[in-house]
């Protein structure tokens, strides 16, 4: 995934269409932000200037997908494997049935990507018709995570399957890339060096957050302001 | 009945004042559980964790605990093992059964304040089930299960030395069989803990994207792993004596010779010196190449209220003062001061599980984002605190009606 | 026998050990897992087929095109932008995204209600059958008119690019009231402002896919300014670098540091409130240094010199006056911005070929007449109106609306009467001026003559309104309140009788219009499902009243349904045979003024399949070639306003001046100014923010019920308040408890506020979160117009 900083206006489209697509629950007080589910959260940041240099932007920060060498940090941490990297797709994925609560994974991952269901999810009652069948409401006690809308994928390599195509070479499209009113997300294979996203990878505006932990995300950010790139790592000077 | 029960030439307090000694304790268990059965009736939300402080208290205190706990496995090790080459450690077997009985109120403890903190209790043995081999938790989970079996069988022989038990034949046989055989659980035991005191050590460790905890190490081992079991050698025979000395306090009796409490002090500071020196050096290391390589300064990680002192309180006022105090022979006479050195040992020990676990939460990773706070709640000290009480059920009863002190009768005719 | 005590343990311990042999143990922790995989408290979504419908959103008047999932045909799952839509793209701002939580909400109204308590009892309503209630409704209107008082009913309504509204009217014609009113807009003065200088009646279309240098003037362009997902779309565009063609420049001005600021290729930070004199003084540049549109302005523009009017006078012209009073050295001293800065912008304006001048404020409320005047000359003296376009004239209305009202002379009586409250001096020109707030404080205040009934139309004045307590006294003094309303929101809560109109996604609507878009469009909004509750879409009941009470009523308003009337629509436009039923590929920069698209398409049922398929309508604008103003010119001195002004009047008066309303209450004890900004994030307009929307708020925006306001630290070190402090708030029209964020993203003694908070009706997912903005707002009535402008209100903060 490539989301386009200079594109993005912050305007929370793509958070609200991924609490949408995956269920995720939500409390009449939501302002208690180390408490909150939130699978893609937008993070403000400034250059730290006075008036009138001042400048903020918004950084919509979903799972980075870490792709670092045999594990993620939150996949390497996890005792009872409800967490696993699918070394075919590259996607994180989190089984809320198996997970049991330790929160391991959570302190393991320095994007704060991971929520934990603090409370029993409820939903006014009228509101339960709108819940999508395609993935399941987590419970009390369990971490939840943004899984690049992985049943997605699952739907369209089924799909690929019906029609007799190969499911390997399916694309889809995440819920937050496809709400994003400017376009700023880009979504694909960054395997396939032909992709859109492999090739926006490579733009001189790219940068990940935090490199230097070596936790290799697989979401790439694109930024023509330095004081943004700055933010992505500690010590950049 | 009660009288029956006492060793034979011992003297106990009245019945009605260990009643209510019993009774303040078990009323500090009650709330515990009532604390314990709100977090799992209505949920997490009742603790001061959130998010960015997915461990806290309990994990701490656990942790923690542990560590003090350690002091049954490592006096075990001592006397069963390494009293073969150094004669010396043989005076351990005064304390012996107290090691254990606390190491068996740490673990069983510890097990149960577990059970609160992670989310889903009911499916806590699916880390047997779906394991995953390389979690660090894992291995916590593993062997802080069977080693808690280990201390139940170690405690068994020493139940059955009960006057009352020990009368029935059956039980004397088995007891003392399990005695003659207690070498191997001890060994045993050992083994266990070495892993688990060091897969606890792995868990900050191994987290290579928290630039705080993480360490590097030897093959799969952080070097977290090798500080946390010499920092609990270091701490838990100290923390044993400790409640040695606190339960003679109480009772105004001497329980152990005063020997062996030095023997303990020497053996403490010489570990507590050898842990220091590795710490100091893995502190170094981790401040001057592994945070630099993350790009991150020693002073990005201390920020009020966790700050710098957090360190100054950890490696100098409880690991270098107790070190001095505990290698000082004439230190190590004067009561007051090697009592200090036990506690600050201790006290610098929990402050490390703290710094490791609660403290390299609260520091933010990406540059924008926030350090966090973290408050207990009283969900979370309550049953922490009645794990306490619970030690003390245990100790209070062990010490009534078990010959846990082999020396008492010698040393108060 | 007995048993023992030993017997006891042994068989304890043999019962134990026997049992941990026994799967028992084993099975009850597998269990118990399973249990908790499949708590019954956990919803289980409902399984079935899944399948997509195209609809149109109406949640605001940003025409998005969006495609739903449903589960089993009723039960919608997840809305998404249309891919083929010409306007969206498939993009969706997050009121959209949150569209489900509309639907579903528990706020929504199921059924008509009739308030049998006292006026404003949440627990006074009681359900009544339609037919009743739409019998009292029947029975009341007759009732007004018999009496020859039908100047006395009145209606707000909300969706003011709907055919509802064009219903309305008929509706208020054909019986005989002016008060028909729309919820107040931006437009509301721009299109007096276009009327005057143009003649025309027409919104203002600004061709950003075209412009290479844009200069906005406080437009909130990326907190949800016009189409919003048109704007943002536009936007990135201006951010992806297209090979051979030169970088779109953004300069924004205005005095908080809003993302657009933030994201804009330059930002000028000015005082607030002040941009209309920058605005003078970039064109006393451009006319000192002969930098303007030369050929355009002596063709086209009438007042530019001295002129001569209607009594003879002589008169100064826009140029004697701007050269004498707006100086960059003048302006800098009103605006705060360097004259150096002045001047180098007025070169690079004159330097670009496409520039456009953007103009606007955070809230969508009316602006100062003037003000609106001296952005529109800017725009001339740019030739942004010449053959070049980059703005256009869009017609409000493509085609006639609806024939003709039959009227009788009960009808033309009541409709000659007088709006309600409007001032004399307002301006005769084709646009009716939408004097709401003079309407509602005469209503409230019981001046010239009461309101027997007022209709209340997908509008919450109650909420919405800036100094909506005036709304609120007003409501109560109305003799009977009709509400249409969805949801119960603050305004229904005043309600005699709610007549619950379709939700926004299960309803047949249409879309008539885009704000700031340069060209005609229209587009159908076919439900996405069905209604599920017994609701009644509000055209259909305002036929069915007409039908009702006979007469020419009846005949002004024939349809049977409400979706005959939009199909009348699909056949005007098929009998027009101009412009295209237009998909995504459609390029709004290839549409010229006054250039009609040749059509592609012929029948009427064919044009309707596809405008309920998600087509839409476009058409070009019209050309500016003759404006039927009193000069045939455009009118920089317009004279359309000598009859509002005395005869007397100052030469400025009859054209851009900058000259701002002075707030209220006294600077000594209200040091500060009080702005109000919005968010994309915010839900600002008819409908509430969703729960879905209060996750993206910052904890600095809203921590649990309060609001945050922002003040820079320098004020905060006066004020000695620090960053998350409590305050109160205290402004002319009251206070209220807010929390400080200390942050340099407004000047010295500037307190900015947001938008779209405070609710007191709807849910616990809603109200009581904040403060309103618009309670603590001041409105200045517009001297000329009559209109209800808000621009800064006096304030002051102090430690809580």
């Amino acid at each position: 995934m490539v989301i386009d900083l200079d594109k993005c206006t912050g305007c929370g489209a793509c958070a609200v269409a991924c609490q949408q697509e995956n269920n995720v629950s939500f409390r009449p007080d939501e302002s208690d932000k180390l408490r909150t589910i939130a699978w893609m959260t937008l993070y403000r940041l400034d250059n730290g200037k006075d008036y009138p240099e001042h400048r903020e932007a918004m950084l919509p920060r979903p799972c980075m997908q870490c792709d670092s060498p045999h594990h993620s940090p939150c996949t390497f941490v996890c005792p009872v494997n409800a967490t696993v990297r699918d070394e075919h797709t590259g996607i994180v994925d989190h089984i809320a049935v198996r997970c049991i609560g330790c929160r391991y994974c959570m302190v393991a991952c320095p994007y704060h990507a991971r929520s934990f269901n603090w409370w029993d999810p409820k939903w006014p009652k009228t509101m339960e018709a709108m819940l999508s069948p395609e993935v399941s409401p987590r419970m009390r006690g369990v971490v939840e995570k943004c899984t690049f809308c992985h049943h997605r994928l699952n739907r369209a390599r089924d799909r690929a399957r019906i029609n007799g195509e190969d499911p390997d070479g399916v694309v889809y499209t995440p819920a937050c890339a496809e709400a994003c009113p400017t376009g700023a997300i880009t979504f694909g294979n960054l395997r396939d060096p032909h992709s859109d996203v492999a090739r926006l990878a490579k733009d001189p505006r790219a940068f990940r957050i935090l490199e230097k932990l070596h936790t290799e995300p697989k979401v790439y950010y694109l930024s023509s302001d330095q004081w943004i790139h700055k933010q992505s790592d500690n010590d950049l000077s | 009945m009660d009288k029956a029960l006492i060793p034979e030439g011992v003297k106990r307090c009245p019945l009605p004042v260990f009643g209510l000694w019993m009774l303040v304790l078990f009323a500090v268990i009650a709330w515990g559980v009532y604390a314990g059965l709100t977090v799992l009736i209505k949920g997490l939300h009742v603790t001061g964790l959130n998010n960015y402080f997915g461990f806290g208290l309990y994990i701490c205190v656990d942790l923690g605990i542990i560590a003090l706990g350690a002091g049954a496995f490592f006096s075990g090790f001592m006397y069963y093992g390494l009293s073969r080459f150094f004669p010396q450690l043989k005076e351990l077997h005064k304390i012996i059964n107290l090691a254990v009985i606390v190491g068996f109120c740490c673990y069983t403890g510890a097990l149960l304040v577990l059970l609160l903190e992670i989310g889903q209790p009911l499916r806590g043995w699916f880390g047997y089930w779906h394991a995953n081999v390389h979690s660090m938790l894992t291995e916590v989970i593993f062997c802080i299960s069977c080693y808690a079996i280990v201390l139940v069988i170690e405690f068994v022989p020493i139940i059955l030395e009960n006057r009352k038990l020990d009368a029935v034949k059956p039980l004397h046989i088995f007891g003392h069989n399990l005695h003659e055989i207690m070498a191997i659980f001890a060994m045993t035991g050992t083994f266990l803990s070495f892993f688990h005191q060091g897969s606890l050590g792995g868990v900050p460790g191994v987290m290579f994207a928290r630039p705080f905890a993480y360490r590097e190490g030897f093959f799969v081992w952080p070097w977290t792993f090798f500080l946390f079991t010499l920092s609990a050698m270091a701490c838990g025979p100290a923390f044993t004596a400790l409640i040695c000395r606190l339960m003679e306090k109480v009772t105004r009796k001497q329980l152990v010779d005063r020997s062996v409490y030095e023997l303990i002090g020497k053996i403490e500071g010489v570990l507590l010196l050898i842990y220091l020196i590795l710490k100091g050096l893995d502190t170094l290391y981790w401040a001057l190449d592994t945070a630099p390589g993350f790009g991150l300064k020693l002073s990005d990680f201390y920020k009020e209220p966790y700050g710098m002192w957090l360190l100054v309180a950890e490696l100098g006022i409880c690991g270098v003062i107790p070190v001095i105090l505990l290698l000082t022979p004439q230190a190590r006479k004067v009561n007051g001061l090697l009592f200090l050195a036990f506690f600050l040992d201790c006290a610098g020990i929990v402050i490390n599980r703290f710094a490791m676990t609660v403290e390299a939460l609260a520091i933010p990773v990406m540059p924008f984002d926030q350090w966090a706070v973290y408050i207990p709640t009283w969900a979370e000290w309550a049953p922490c605190i009645a794990m306490l009480a619970y030690g003390a059920v245990i100790v209070s009863l062990s010490y009534r009606y078990l010959p846990i002190f082999p020396r008492e009768r010698e040393l108060n005719p | 026998m007995s048993l023992g005590r030993r017997a006891f343990l042994q068989f304890v311990g043999g019962a134990i050990g026997g049992t941990l042999l026994t799967p028992i143990p084993w099975k009850l922790a597998d269990d118990s897992a399973i249990w908790t995989q499949n708590w019954s408290w956990r919803p289980s979504p409902e399984r079935g087929e899944i399948t997509e419908t195209t609809g149109t959103c109406l949640l605001c008047p940003g025409g998005c095109g969006i495609q739903a999932r449903l589960v089993n045909g009723h039960r919608a799952i997840y809305v998404k932008g249309n891919p083929d839509h010409a306007v969206s793209r498939g993009g969706l701002c997050p009121v959209g995204a949150a569209g489900l939580q509309y639907l579903y909400a528990p706020y929504r109204i199921t059924q008509p209600l009739k308030q049998t308590g006292k006026r404003g009892d949440p627990q006074g309503f009681q359900p009544i059958a339609w037919n009743e209630a739409l019998k009292i409704v029947a029975d009341k209107l007759a009732a007004v008119r018999k009496k020859g008082l039908p100047h006395t009913v009145a209606c707000i309504t909300g969706q003011d690019r709907s055919s509802v509204t064009d219903l309305w009217k008929q509706f208020f014609a054909a019986y005989g009231s002016p008060n028909l009113y729309t919820m107040p807009r931006h437009s509301d003065s721009t299109r007096l402002a276009v009327a005057l200088a143009t003649g025309y009646d027409a919104d203002l279309g600004f061709h950003l896919e075209k412009a290479t240098y844009v200069l906005n003037f406080g437009a909130p362009l990326l907190e949800g300014w016009a189409a919003p997902v048109r704007i943002q779309q536009i936007f990135s565009r201006w951010q992806t670098e297209q090979p051979g063609l030169p970088k779109t420049e953004l300069v924004h001005v205005e005095s908080r540091c809003s993302l657009t600021a933030s994201k804009a290729d330059r930002w000028i930070a000015c005082k607030p409130g002040t941009e209309a004199a920058l605005a003078l003084g970039i064109a006393h540049v451009l006319i000192r240094e002969k930098l303007y549109d030369a050929a355009f302005v002596s063709e086209k523009v009438f007042g530019f010199e001295d002129w001569t009017d209607a009594a003879g006078a002589l008169r100064k012209g826009f140029k004697a006056l701007v050269l004498a009073k707006y100086s960059p050295k003048d302006v800098a001293a009103v605006t705060g911005v360097d004259a150096q800065v002045i001047q180098e912008l007025a070169r690079e304006l004159a330097r670009q070929k496409n520039a456009v001048v953007l103009w606007g404020q955070s809230s969508d409320t009316p602006n100062n007449l003037y003000h609106d005047l001296a952005f529109l000359a800017l725009n001339a003296l740019i030739g942004a109106l010449s053959d070049k376009a980059m703005v256009s004239l869009v017609p409000s209305q493509p085609w006639q609306a609806l024939p003709e009202p039959a009227m009788d002379l009960e009808a033309f009586k009541g409709l000659g009467q007088k709006p309600l409250g409007q001032p004399t001096s307002v301006p005769k020109t084709k646009v009716r001026p939408n004097t709401l707030h003079a309407f509602l404080n005469a209503l409230a205040n019981g001046e010239e003559y009461p309101i027997e009934l007022l209709f209340v139309h997908e509008a919450n004045p109650a909420y919405g309104l800036s100094e909506n307590t005036l709304a609120v006294q007003a409501l109560q003094k109305a003799g009977m309140v009709v509400s249409f309303a969805s949801y119960l929101d603050e305004t229904a809560a005043y309600a005699d009788l709610i007549l619950p109109n379709h939700n926004a996604f299960e309803r047949l609507d249409d879309v008539i219009g885009l704000p700031g878009a340069p060209f005609a469009f229209y587009a159908v909004a076919t439900p996405i499902l069905k209604p599920h509750y017994d609701t009644k879409s509000t055209g259909d009941v305002v036929l069915g009243l007409a039908k009702t009470l006979g007469g020419t009523v009846a005949q002004s308003l024939p349809w049977k349904n409400y979706e005959e009337v939009l199909k009348l629509r699909a056949a005007k436009i098929a009998e027009g045979a101009t412009g295209l039923l237009v998909d995504a590929t459609f390029d709004p920069a290839s549409v010229e003024p006054g250039v009609s698209l040749r059509a592609n398409f012929k029948k009427a049922a064919d044009v309707w399949k596809k405008l309920t398929a998600g087509s839409c309508w476009v058409e070009a604008p019209q050309a500016l070639d003759a404006c039927t103003t009193p000069s045939g010119r455009f009118e920089l001195a317009c004279q359309g306003l000598l009859a509002s002004v005395s005869t007397n009047a100052g030469d400025e008066l009859f054209m851009a001046h900058y000259k701002p309303l002075p707030p209220s209450g006294n600077a000594g004890e209200l040091p500060l100014l009080l702005t109000t900004y919005r968010s994309l994030s915010l839900a600002p307009g008819y409908v509430p923010n969703a729960p879905f929307m209060n996750k993206l708020l910052p904890d600095d925006l809203l921590l649990k019920q309060d609001v945050f306001v922002e003040v820079h630290p320098e004020t905060a070190r006066k004020l000695g308040l620090r960053h998350k402090a409590k305050a109160v708030l205290k402004t002319p029209l009251g206070e209220a408890p807010v929390r400080v964020r200390v942050a340099p993203t407004v000047p010295a003694d500037v307190v900015a506020l947001p938008e779209g908070l405070g609710h007191t009706a709807y849910d616990e997912y809603v109200q009581g979160k904040g403060v309103n903005a618009n309670s603590l707002v001041e409105v200045h009535l517009d001297p000329v117009t009559g209109l209800g402008t808000v621009w800064a209100t006096r304030a002051q903060l102090r430690l809580a």
